[in-house]
Order: structure tokens, then C-alpha cells, then sequence
């Protein structure tokens, strides 16, 4: 069987007729051609077929039983699913109002009865390309826009998270724009990470030479936050901050967060030391964590926004981490209630700067 | 009519379709009969469109002509045409030939 054979044999043309001898007849030319048909005796069980499987071509008679010819033409051109598949109106209707009332219709071309062999299988041929053409078009379009959604999440994921990206890409397929849904309430696990130490390397380095080191030190923080699944909310100088069960559910943010601390210790100290080596002063990663709940979404002005969580949670969680020593990551004691035997060392019930209430707070060396 | 008129050239794919077509036919002459006793116009209108659409697709030329005048006669309604048209009909049915290509 050749290419071509293959295309045709998988073409399906929906016949509607009430003659039983016109069924038989086009059924036959319509397999001769290589081509499957389906027949139907009425209008409303043409409907019915039509919409629960769209075929690729559909002749259809005029004066049918139940729904006629017009009316089950108009119906099919009027749902999407069926909108866009030819109907070929086969009629013994000679007068020039029939016609004019298929073309209003949607009939995409007539075929006069009786039916003579050539012209039929010379417009079905005819609308069978045209109907290949058009769905090969329409499989590129879609390919293209799943490219252009590729490229789009590819550029987004080098500015936020990579669920976050996909979040947005969504939105904006579904709403038009992305970020319309107001803030949120949620409870969180927020994560700082500060460079210690970085200020007076940066001293002794071009500006050149700064953001690529800025940059090999986010690059591994960040791949250690999203192996855990974290969203990054913010990077300002040498300062992450990152957010575990925000926006998407995790039930274990808690143990997510702690085990994201302990991988970006893990993965930067080879960084580090290089530095060291290079520089000759020590630097050094602390680390801040605390949950409780906070609000997520946009915050800042119609000209500059930020999506971002703000709240307690961050609050404590920034405090715990200027406190901090290189290495050292200090939890509140929320975050260390929820995660049971951690080796943390408690360091007391703490003020915190800004803060009225004291807070409980646990530290471990990294 | 013409003896050449009785003899109809059928492709050879559609062979098998053939006595079905020709039973339904019959079947056919005999709603005329019944519609045209009981001057039912609408249904004669309805029967010659149908022949009309049927008979030339499967190579039987006459019986779309026929059809055509029925449903001419059946709109105007033409009582002795209609008769003389049915009569051509059965005439037709009963003495035609089929050749298979």
C-alpha cells in the first residue's frame, strides 16, 4: 500500500441519505476510492454521529427524515467540533433558492443527483486535499505554539521558578494575562541564605569578576532549591530567599526546606573553597528558616511589582538569618516542631529585632 | 419506446447492487400505483424526486426521466400524465436489459 493509499484508507466520510440504493452506491464509490464511509438514513442520527465521532467529509442529502439537509448543515457548522469538516450537499434540488439556502448553510460545495461517478470522486478527491491541507496547517500551528509556550517557559525559568514559569504560561493561556489572581493567605517555610564574607571579596574583585561569581554561587543555590522543589521569591546581592509550600501545595514543606539547606551547604562548599584558595578570606553560607503564615502574590505599586510572600514567617526567618554564623542555619521553633528529631541544638527563646513576641530558636552547623 | 432504450450499461463494481436497485424499483411502481389511486400528489412528488436522484447514478437513465415528469405531473397535478408515465415505468421495469463493463 502506498503513502498516499494510507492516508486515504484512514478518511472517513459520513454519507446521509434516506434512499437506501443512494446509501449503497456512495458507500461503494466512496470504498473504491480507498476511502471509509459511514451511512446514516436520517438527520438526527446523522447529528447525533457526527458530533460523537467528526468525520472527515460528509455528503448529505437534502430531504431527510427528522433534520433536514439545511438545518443538519447550519447545526454542524455552528459546533467546533464539526465546524471545519466539509459537507458536501447531494441533492436532486434543482432551483436556484436550494441553492442559495445551502451556501447560506455553510455547505462547503453541491453535487448535483443524480450523482455521476467522475464529478463525485473528483470533489471528494478535490475536499479531501483541501481538508488534509488544512489539518496539516493546523498541526503546524499547534506545534509552532507549543514552540513558541517552550521558548516562552525557557526565558521565564531564567526569572522564576520553573513551576512558577509554568503557572504563568497557564495563566496567560487561560486568562490572558498572568498574576490576575489576588494575593493569597498560606502557610509557609520560608528559607534565607546569605553569603557571609562576600562584601570584602568583592572588594578585591572587578566588577567582571564579581557577577561571575555571583553567578556560579546562584547557579548551584538554586539548583539545590529546586531539587527540593523550593520557589525562589527573591535575589538581592548575595541574599535568597526561598519558599516551600508556596504556590503550589507540599504537605512536607517543612522537611523539603531543612534537606534544601543541607544540599545548598553541601553543593557550595566546593564553591567556596575555591574562592578561599583564590582570594585568601574565608567565606561562608548562614541560613535562616521559620513558617507560619504569610500572604503570597503581588506586592508594589501598578509601575513595579513583586511577586513575592511577605509575613511573620519571612520576618523571623530574615532576622534568624542576620543572626547567623558562616555555616550555621538557625530555625524557628515552629519549623523544628514539625520536623521531630533534627540534632539541633536550642539556643533559647530569643528577641528579635522589630518583633514583640520572643521566639524559640534551634541551631545546627552545616 | 425505442428497443435501445430497454438496455442499460451497469459498471461491473456495482453488479451486486443490482437486484437490490431492481426490487426497490418494484417496490416503487407499486407506491406510485397506490399514491396515484388515491391522489396523493405530494407522495407521487416525493416518489419522481426520488427516482429522479436514483436511477441515472446507477446507469438507469429513464428512470430519472421518468421520475422528473412525475414529479412535474405530481406538482400541476397532471392525473393522465401521471398514469401514462407509471404505465412507461412498469412497461420499462419489465422489458429492461442489464449489460455489466
Amino acid at each position: 500500500m502506498s503513502a498516499d493509499e494510507s492516508v486515504g484508507s484512514n478518511f472517513r466520510v459520513l454519507v446521509v441519505d434516506d434512499d437506501p440504493d443512494m446509501l449503497s452506491i456512495l458507500e461503494r464509490l466512496i470504498h473504491a476510492e480507498g476511502m471509509r464511509a459511514e451511512t446514516v438514513a436520517d438527520g438526527d442520527a446523522a447529528l447525533v454521529r457526527a458530533l460523537a465521532a467528526p468525520p472527515d467529509l460528509i455528503l448529505l442529502d437534502v430531504l431527510l427524515p427528522g433534520l433536514d439537509g439545511f438545518a443538519l448543515c447550519e447545526r454542524l457548522k455552528a459546533e467546533p467540533a464539526t465546524a471545519m469538516v466539509p459537507i458536501v450537499l447531494v441533492t436532486a434540488l434543482e432551483d436556484h433558492d436550494s441553492r442559495v439556502r445551502g451556501i447560506r448553510a455553510g455547505a462547503d460545495d453541491f453535487l448535483s443527483k443524480p450523482v455521476r461517478r467522475e464529478e463525485l470522486l473528483a470533489r471528494v478527491q478535490t475536499l479531501r486535499r483541501l481538508h488534509e491541507t488544512r489539518r496539516e496547517l493546523e498541526a503546524r500551528r499547534l506545534a509552532a505554539e507549543v514552540e513558541h509556550k517552550k521558548s516562552l517557559l525557557r526565558a521565564l525559568a531564567r526569572y522564576l521558578s520553573p513551576k512558577l514559569a509554568e503557572r504563568v504560561i497557564e495563566e496567560m493561556a487561560e486568562e490572558g494575562t498572568p498574576f490576575r489572581r489576588g494575593p493569597q493567605r498560606v502557610n509557609v517555610v520560608a528559607l534565607f541564605a546569605d553569603l557571609r564574607g562576600f562584601t570584602r571579596l568583592t572588594e578585591r574583585t572587578e566588577v567582571d569578576g564579581v557577577v561571575a561569581l555571583l553567578n556560579e554561587y546562584f547557579a548551584v543555590m538554586t539548583e539545590a532549591a529546586y531539587r527540593h522543589e523550593g520557589t525562589i521569591f527573591s535575589m538581592a546581592g548575595d541574599n535568597l530567599l526561598v519558599g516551600f509550600n508556596v504556590p503550589f501545595p507540599q504537605p512536607d514543606a517543612p522537611a523539603r526546606a531543612w534537606r534544601a539547606a543541607h544540599d545548598m551547604a553541601k553543593s557550595v562548599a566546593p564553591v567556596l573553597a575555591r574562592w578561599t584558595a583564590r582570594g585568601g578570606l574565608a567565606t561562608g553560607i548562614g541560613f535562616g528558616m521559620a513558617s507560619g503564615e504569610a500572604i503570597f502574590g503581588n506586592v508594589g505599586s501598578p509601575h513595579y511589582m513583586s511577586y513575592t510572600i511577605i509575613g511573620d514567617a519571612v520576618n523571623i526567618a530574615a532576622r534568624l538569618v542576620d543572626m547567623a554564623q558562616p555555616g550555621e542555619l538557625l530555625a524557628s521553633g515552629a519549623v523544628i516542631g514539625a520536623l521531630g528529631e533534627t540534632g539541633a541544638r536550642p539556643r533559647g527563646r530569643l528577641a528579635l529585632r522589630g518583633r514583640g513576641e520572643p521566639v524559640d530558636v534551634y541551631a545546627v552547623t552545616l | 419506446m425505442n428497443k435501445d432504450a430497454y438496455k442499460v450499461v451497469v459498471a461491473r463494481d456495482l453488479e451486486d447492487l443490482i437486484p437490490v436497485f431492481m426490487s426497490n424499483r418494484q417496490k416503487e411502481l407499486g407506491n406510485l400505483r397506490i399514491a396515484l389511486a388515491a391522489a396523493d400528489f405530494d407522495q407521487l412528488r416525493q416518489l419522481g424526486h426520488r427516482m429522479k436522484g436514483v436511477g441515472h447514478s446507477y446507469g438507469f437513465d429513464l428512470v430519472s426521466t421518468l421520475g422528473k415528469h412525475i414529479e412535474d405531473g405530481a406538482r400541476t397535478g397532471d392525473r393522465a400524465g401521471l398514469e401514462a408515465r407509471i404505465a412507461e415505468y412498469a412497461d420499462y421495469l419489465a422489458k429492461v436489459t442489464i449489460a455489466y463493463e
